[in-house]
């Protein structure tokens, strides 16, 4: 039997605890159902899909101080060891290295420059026609470069590379109708064409607006400073790796190779902030949700502290034990479902402050739903307890003087 | 209508026993109004306690109304009580936050009585303990006599064949308590059994029965009739 009624009365007339757990619950509905969904948010974005077999992928950075040969031809012949070495798959010189946090960036206009057209951003690595196999990735339409179109020198040349591939993304937004394959498109002033287009792959910046697009163009420039990127078959990373800085030192022994990094570390370092924020979140909400409960299980046994008598009385009265704890129920119902009204209305202007000043996508309604449900679960749950707790005063209480 | 055969009551902590009760008989015939005196300490309360099955007792036999009390669950206690029993506290033991109505349909929601025959009982209720006029009240807003009255009118509203009444003008100045008194008697009257515990002993010679309980047992037994007075002994 619900005394809905007369419960709600008796909170009505002394509301002081009740409203300040209903204020608490509407804010932690407020906030756990926003949280939940940034953090949801982020899930995503650090499980997102790179496109690159990151766990067979890793880059090292080689510093040359020897003057003594052609850089070119050095990067040559180390390209060849490396693809030579047992365990790895291919190897690149890479102008930028995916999801490290650092590349370069262009546009890539319809017209070239100076002339006014269509513009959009990109990142592009310089990279020779080893680039598909050496990070994995899929060329879904077009041609790889040929040996001929990649263009390697240590000097300023007048001779132009002309041919780029892209990923999908770029080419959509460059040929939105799915013709640009086989198009002009202007590197600056430099005309390339687009032989070649690749499913997915992430370029250097995971928070970029545009992480998806990016240009392979066939160009290396040989420098005392250079990264390799490495892929080998799985499972075989980390003893390449271990073997790296002996086998480039023996082919050429004045530089440095250092900053040995397998892809998921850069990932993880570049997005170290962003699984700082989420845990810090998960802990915040964790906290939250807690400190309700306990008010919930403290303000409970104050309630029956306060009214010891009265249960007493009540059992003398002809209530059964059930009949106690159903009250407390109940009255925490009550309580509660005031408190998720005003949490749902909150948990709105919340999403909709956070969408205006942090630009965070809108608070789908399901995750107020989900956040409601499960507080007003927890809020069952704290009670019980010490509902069952009150059952058991004994009705004897309602004849002594306390 | 209450029958006791050999009841004790033991209260045991971890230092010392203390029997409350022992061997206590007592037969409450339909209809009778019974005070019970003794001083403090002698186990008025406890068989109080028991007879209103408040709580339990260690050895013997307790009939109510025929019920052997003694082989039910705490439910079914639960809802004996409810039925038979008319509770009346020397605190009043109203509930603050609730309202005279409201208060006297306590023990008619936990027996699942239907809002418009609780409404008519309240309202009846009400009438006879004169408060009708106040039954939007609080519990606070009233003298203690008309409090003990609104918690005559609960126990009261469940119809009940047996009061218990537990120092009932403990708390009341004399006047408020002939009032209460005089109430009880007419509630007599009307056919209820009552047992009143009272160290008042005025009070309790206003009752046709005395008893007497000391040391945990029916220590005398006086039956006033008019003018007329036959004691008997018992128990020790």
């Amino acid at each position: 039997m619900l005394e809905i009624k007369p419960i709600f009365n008796a909170l009505c007339r002394s509301k002081v605890g009740a409203v300040l757990l209903l204020i608490q619950i509407a804010i932690t509905t407020a906030i756990v159902s926003n949280a939940a969904f940034i953090i949801q948010d982020r899930i995503s974005y650090l499980n997102q899909e790179t496109g690159y077999p990151e766990q067979d992928i890793f880059k090292f950075n080689v510093m040359t101080f020897g003057t003594d040969i052609n850089l070119s031809q050095q990067f040559e012949l180390d390209e060849s060891m490396l693809r030579k070495m047992p365990g790895v798959v291919d190897a690149a010189l890479s102008s930028s290295i995916p999801l490290s946090g650092g590349g370069s960036a262009s546009s890539f206009n319809l017209k070239p420059a100076p002339q006014e057209g269509l513009s959009v951003r990109t990142a592009y690595f310089f990279i020779d026609d080893h680039a598909i196999n050496t990070y994995g990735v899929n060329l879904i339409a077009g041609r790889n470069f040929t040996e001929d179109e990649v263009l390697v020198t240590n000097e300023i040349t007048q001779k132009r590379t002309n041919v780029t591939i892209v990923t999908k993304a770029l080419l959509d937004e460059l040929y939105p109708d799915g013709d640009g394959l086989g198009k002009i498109v202007y590197f600056g002033d430099l005309p390339l064409k687009i032989i070649g287009v690749i499913g997915k792959m992430k370029g250097p910046w995971l928070k970029d607006s545009k992480p998806d697009n990016l240009a392979f163009i066939p160009y290396i420039k040989a420098a005392s400073y250079a990264q390799v990127a490495v892929r080998t078959k799985p499972g075989q990373r980390a003893a390449v790796m271990k073997e790296i800085e002996n086998a480039m030192l023996e082919n050429y022994s004045k530089r440095v190779i250092n900053n040995i990094k397998g892809l998921d570390e850069l990932k993880n370092e570049y997005t170290a902030q962003d699984r700082l924020m989420m845990r810090m979140l998960i802990v915040l909400i964790t906290i939250l949700v807690l400190i309700t409960a306990l008010g919930i299980f403290g303000l409970t046994l104050f309630n029956i502290s306060k009214r010891t008598k009265q249960i007493g009385t009540r059992r003398a009265l002809g209530a059964r034990k059930s009949a106690i704890v159903s009250y407390f129920l109940v009255e925490n119902a009550l309580i509660c479902s005031l408190g998720l009204a005003l949490g749902v209305v909150t948990a709105i202007l919340l999403g909709k402050m956070l969408m205006q000043y942090f630009s965070v996508a809108a608070l789908p309604p399901s995750y107020i739903a989900v956040t409601a449900i499960a507080v007003f679960l927890m809020s069952l749950l704290a009670v019980l307890a010490p509902a069952k707790r009150a059952a058991n005063i004994s009705p004897s209480i309602a004849t002594r003087t306390i | 209508m209450l029958q006791m055969n050999n009841v004790s009551k033991v209260y045991q902590t971890e230092m010392v026993q203390t029997h409350a009760l022992r061997d206590f008989n007592l037969q409450v015939n339909e209809g009778e109004f019974i005070a019970v005196t003794g001083p403090s300490g002698s186990g008025k309360t406890t068989f109080l306690n028991i007879a209103g099955m408040l709580e339990p007792f260690n050895e013997g036999e307790y009939l109510l109304d025929g019920v052997n009390v003694g082989s039910l669950n705490d439910n079914q206690r639960a809802d004996l009580r409810n039925q038979k029993i008319g509770f009346i506290f020397q605190g009043f033991n109203l509930i603050p936050d609730l309202n005279l109505y409201e208060n006297i349909e306590v023990p008619l929601r936990y027996r699942g009585i239907k809002a418009n025959e609780r409404k008519r009982r309240i309202e009846q209720c009400l009438e006879q303990v004169g408060l009708a006029s106040r039954a939007k009240h609080l519990p606070q807003q009233l003298s203690g006599g008309q409090q003990q009255r609104v918690a005559i009118a609960r126990a009261l509203a469940g119809k009940p064949r047996f009061l218990l009444a537990d120092e009932p003008t403990g708390n009341l100045d004399s006047l408020m308590a002939r009032q209460v008194m005089e109430l009880l008697e007419q509630i007599n009257r009307d056919g209820a059994t009552i047992v009143m515990v009272t160290h008042d002993s005025e009070l309790a010679r206003r009752a046709p029965r005395n008893i007497q309980v000391v040391d945990g047992q029916l220590a005398d037994f006086t039956l006033y009739q008019g003018a007329q007075t036959i004691k008997t002994a018992s128990g020790v």
